[in-house]
């Protein structure tokens, strides 16, 4: 391994500085939602409640951040991959348990159980089970790839089908959250492609998978309501209220214009705009901030994605290269996911924006994972690593060695 | 390729589109969607002004008789409001207000706003708010309180639920108490509650409704009603009429219909003509009150005075009709002076003034017709709106030439029948048969009440004095008229000291077409005035009585006159001459 050196600072900035700006968002908005909550159901909300509740977020995920990034070693992390899985399936088998069950631990909305129900907390394990997908992952791709069994059917091909299928399953069918089995997807073809499988196999599984998700979708009325409601609104059809999510997403968006009306003057986020403070939270800022504004957001992420790529690039270890890019892909996918759904590009899947989006779960567990990327970026070396083929695999892991050898 | 680098590309292609997208999205389709904005979030509300109250005189000062309540609406919204809650509310705080059967109200399906009570006063709308059940609004509204009850219903009117004023004062002078409504534009949420975000919000404040002072004064209205009502009772009519006002000027100072209803339930009222104002909206035939008309044209013409005379034979012959005086004892047969006529009320006195104006005393002529239509129609303004500031029916004075059977028709006008003229237009023509001779616009309407306390008389108001009659005229109506009441004075009802004078009136009522000589129907009128002996009149009284299928002779009338004449002495404290 490297010599310790400091750690990636544009990520840390964009993380940090992405984190700030939801709070100020929230802030701006949190009144907003707390009138239109209490006026249309009756709940009882304070006009800060909200942003303290951010503020709560926030504290959180920093203190899973300095755990991933000072406190826990990624080398103790690597060792308990599997358990880490095992426990984050099974938090997801108990929830589905307890909801069938029609347990009060488990809580639903809208007929979705997502989410655990502990008093005055509520803990979505999808948001688990994508961290410990990536740690696994890397893990599995890492020790398939020393056996030499990558690409074999038995001792490859079948254990990662029946991890990745299950973690699927719990969430897209039993949780019902297809913007989490979005994110998995992203993880796992994501490490996937920089593990060195074979571009045959890969793209064959690319397209298996595909042609899964295309028929998951068309045999289910729910799923393909939400595609018609996207094509309605692209192609500017009848208002319906399937069309109204992305209708108003894109209303507040369009009227926000170059600059924007600032901050405290967004008209969509006082009841139009559904979940304005989570999923929408990008919308909102479009009306907020303007093109110019959301062009600096877009550009944080994509330099935050970019930093990520480069500490892999310059990551040595095949298990940490792989962890970067498996949180790489998990960050582009709700990214891109979520601004496309608000900008009509794709349909409404129901995923967060990280770090910006009101909501715990997802964040201290992004922030979790940006902080394991940060920690693993004290350890890259000066030189691109050329190891990530399956081709180069034994060459330069020599040169690796020795090049630490001469550093230390 | 490196598989990073496809990583790589893929976050600027991923990041690529969006960029194109957000820059279509934002600043081509910008305006777009600003104007779509603008359609969903803006909200134009009229801002309703207050309407303005309506005072009477007591004394000098202005005391309000019309008054305005804030009063709520209570709404819900049954998809979230709970049902025994809001129930249980209403049924502790607002029984007699509720308007709407809250079973049915539940069982209409997506409804989300409901009036379920209205008019519900302050207090009991603080006591249901702070049940705190969750969307429960309540909206302000305002609603017409009358402190003096039913007083002079008829010609205040009353506020429809509309808010717009119907009848009476409320109805001629809604514009004024209306005010102007005022216009909220502005950016609101999705439950449609203003927001103060944006720049283009406008607000035009509304312009208050003016308060009204009304002339008439509020103890003698009430007075007056009283002894009406005491009249209604203890007679064979159901209703009366009664029009006070000072001759001089024209000032009405008391306007009663009765029986009166309560406004503030005005939709209890069985039958709609409760709400007329018989004083300036029906056209009636005062009858022989109208004889002061006709014999102060002739007096004034200089053809006749109190002392002519000419021959009674009980009737007239015209046009073939046989037109008989009510009173036919035998000692008025022969000649008879017109003041004596007068006195009897006798029809065919008031025909001889007719040919006196055509100079023919044996007939009617043309010359005589026109004379008369020239009086009735141009100088009293008989069949013409007054001027007055209430709702005003015109009613009609025949053509002297035009149409069949000019004389009879023009014999029966002397004696006021075969006309339509309402009751404030034949006393204004009457105050100025006694004034010196002055025709005045009459008014009910002292002006506005401003904020300083002053009284500003309402603006563009035409107003007409114009003398038609001379004082000589004049004076001898009064005594002509001062005259009719001698045996009242007599008898004692007129207190010495005061110059109380007047005319009876017993009208036929026309059924299916021709006048009931059956005499089953009559409507009993009673013009007179009042005043200190050997100075000008200070008042004016009219009084019509009638009772569907009553015949009511102008006794009735009458009496109740002399109760009124005490009464308004009492009141005015009118001093008799030393």
């Amino acid at each position: 391994m490297n010599r310790k050196h400091k750690s990636d600072f544009g990520i840390l900035f964009a993380t940090i500085g992405l984190m700030v700006l939801g709070l100020i968002v929230i802030y701006a908005i949190g009144p907003m939602r707390a009138n239109v909550l209490n006026s249309t159901y009756g709940t009882n909300y304070g006009a800060n409640d909200f942003f303290f509740g951010q503020l709560r977020s926030v504290f959180l995920s920093l203190v899973a951040f300095v755990l991933a990034f000072k406190v826990i070693p990624y080398d103790l992390i690597k060792k308990l991959a599997k358990p880490i899985m095992i426990v984050a399936i099974l938090a997801s088998v108990l929830l589905w348990i307890l909801a069938e069950s029609g347990s009060s631990l488990a809580k639903c909305e809208l007929g979705e159980c997502r989410w655990y129900n502990l008093g005055p907390v509520s803990f979505q394990p999808a948001e688990l089970l994508k961290v410990a997908l990536v740690i696994y992952l890397a893990d599995f791709l890492t020790r398939k790839k020393e056996e030499g069994s990558i690409g074999k059917f038995k001792e490859f091909w079948l254990p990662l089908i029946i991890v990745c299928g299950l973690s699927l399953g719990l969430v897209v069918v039993a949780q019902g959250d297809l913007g989490t089995g979005v994110a998995l997807m992203a993880i796992i073809f994501g490490t996937l492609l920089a593990s060195g499988v074979p571009m045959k196999q890969y793209l064959i599984m690319l397209a298996i998978v595909l042609v899964v998700a295309v028929g998951a979708i068309a045999t289910s009325s729910h799923r393909m309501q939400r595609i018609y409601a996207w094509l309605d609104t692209i192609s500017g059809a009848a208002s319906s209220d399937s069309t109204y999510h992305i209708e108003n997403a894109m209303l507040a968006i369009g009227t926000g214009g170059l600059f924007g009306a600032g901050i405290g003057n967004s008209v969509q986020a006082t009841g139009y705009l559904p979940e304005s403070i989570n999923d929408s939270v990008f919308a909102i800022m479009g009306e907020t901030f303007g093109f110019v504004g959301l062009f600096i957001v877009i550009a944080v992420f994509g330099a935050m994605l970019l930093r990520m790529l480069k500490v892999a690039e310059h990551t040595s270890g095949q298990n940490e290269r792989l962890l970067i890019v498996g949180v790489f892909s998990w960050t582009l996918a709700q990214v891109a996911v979520n601004i496309m759904a608000m900008t009509g590009l794709v349909p409404v899947t129901g995923i967060t924006l990280p770090l910006l989006s009101y909501g715990g779960t997802s964040m201290i567990f992004i922030s979790f994972a940006i902080g394991l990327v940060l920690q693993l970026s004290c350890y890259t070396s000066r030189e691109v690593v050329k190891n990530e083929d399956i081709s180069s695999r034994r060459g330069v892991g020599r040169t690796h060695y020795s090049s630490r050898r001469r550093r230390s | 390729m490196s598989r990073i680098n496809i990583l790589k590309k893929t976050v600027f292609v991923a990041l690529a589109i969006i960029a194109v997208r957000l820059f279509f999205i934002q600043i081509v389709e910008h305006d777009m969607w600003v104007a779509k904005a603008n359609e969903k979030h803006t909200i134009l509300e009229t801002i309703s002004p207050k309407r303005g109250e309506i005072y009477m005189m007591d004394g000098n000062e202005p005391v309000a008789v019309v008054l305005n309540q804030t009063v709520y609406s209570v709404v819900i919204d049954p998809a979230v409001t709970s049902k025994e809650d809001i129930k249980k509310a209403l049924e502790t705080h607002a029984k007699k207000y509720i308007t709407a059967n809250l079973d049915e109200v539940y069982n209409i399906e997506g409804l989300r706003y409901y009036i379920v009570a209205k008019n519900v006063p302050y207090t009991n709308a603080v006591a249901i708010a702070e049940e705190g059940i969750s969307s429960v609004w309540l909206k302000e509204g305002n609603a017409r309180v009358y402190p003096e009850g039913e007083m002079a219903s008829g010609m205040l009117g009353f506020v429809n639920a509309d808010g717009l004023g119907q009848y009476g004062t409320e109805g001629s002078l809604n514009k004024i108490l209306t005010g102007k409504e005022g216009t909220l534009k502005t950016i609101a949420d999705v439950n449609k509650v203003a927001l103060s975000i944006g720049s283009d919000n406008i607000k035009i404040p509304a312009e208050d409704g003016k308060n009204i002072v009304l002339s008439v004064d509020r103890n003698l209205e009430k007075g007056i009603e009283e002894r009406a009502i005491n009249a209604i009772n203890n007679t064979a009519a159901d209703h009366a009429a009664v029009l006070v006002m000072d001759p001089n000027t024209g000032v009405v100072l008391a306007m009663a219909n009765l029986p009166n209803y309560d406004p503030a339930n005005y939709g209890h009222v069985k039958d709609a003509s409760a709400y007329i104002n018989q004083v300036t909206e029906v056209p009636y035939e005062p009858a022989s009150i109208c004889k002061s008309f006709t014999y102060s044209a002739a007096i004034n013409e200089g053809k006749m005075n109190g002392a002519t005379t000419y021959f009674n034979r009980h009737f007239e012959v015209v046009d073939d009709w046989k037109i008989w005086n009510a009173e036919t004892r035998s000692s008025l047969y022969g000649e008879i002076s017109m003041m004596d006529a007068l006195y009897w009320s006798l029809n065919t006195g008031s025909i001889h003034a007719l040919k006196l104006l055509g100079d023919n005393p044996d007939e009617i002529n043309q010359k005589g017709r026109e004379k008369l239509y020239d009086y009735y129609h141009n100088k009293f303004r008989l069949g013409r709106a007054t001027g007055i500031e209430l709702i005003e029916a015109e009613g009609y004075i025949e053509d002297p030439n035009e149409g069949w059977g000019r004389n009879s028709t023009y014999a029966n006008m002397t004696f006021g029948q075969n006309l339509g003229i309402t009751m404030i237009q034949t006393a204004t023509a009457f105050s100025a048969v006694i004034n010196g001779g002055y025709w005045r616009t009459p008014s009910i309407v002292k002006g506005t009440l401003e904020k300083n306390g002053e009284i500003k008389p309402l603006e563009n108001r035409e107003t007409v004095e114009e003398q038609i009659l001379s004082s000589e005229t004049s004076s001898i109506m009064r005594d002509l008229l001062i005259n009719n009441r001698s045996w009242k004075v007599r008898n004692g009802t007129d207190r010495p000291g005061y110059s109380i004078g007047g005319k009876t009136g017993t009208a036929q009522v026309i059924v299916n077409g021709s006048y009931d000589n059956e005499m089953n129907n009559l409507i009993g009128s009673y013009m007179g005035f009042i005043g200190t002996a050997g100075e000008m009149p200070s008042y004016v009284v009219m009084i019509k009585m009638w009772g569907e299928g009553q015949a009511i002779g102008s006794g009735d009338a009458m009496d109740l006159f002399d109760s009124l004449s005490r009464y308004i002495i009492d009141y005015y404290k009118i001093k008799p001459k030393a």
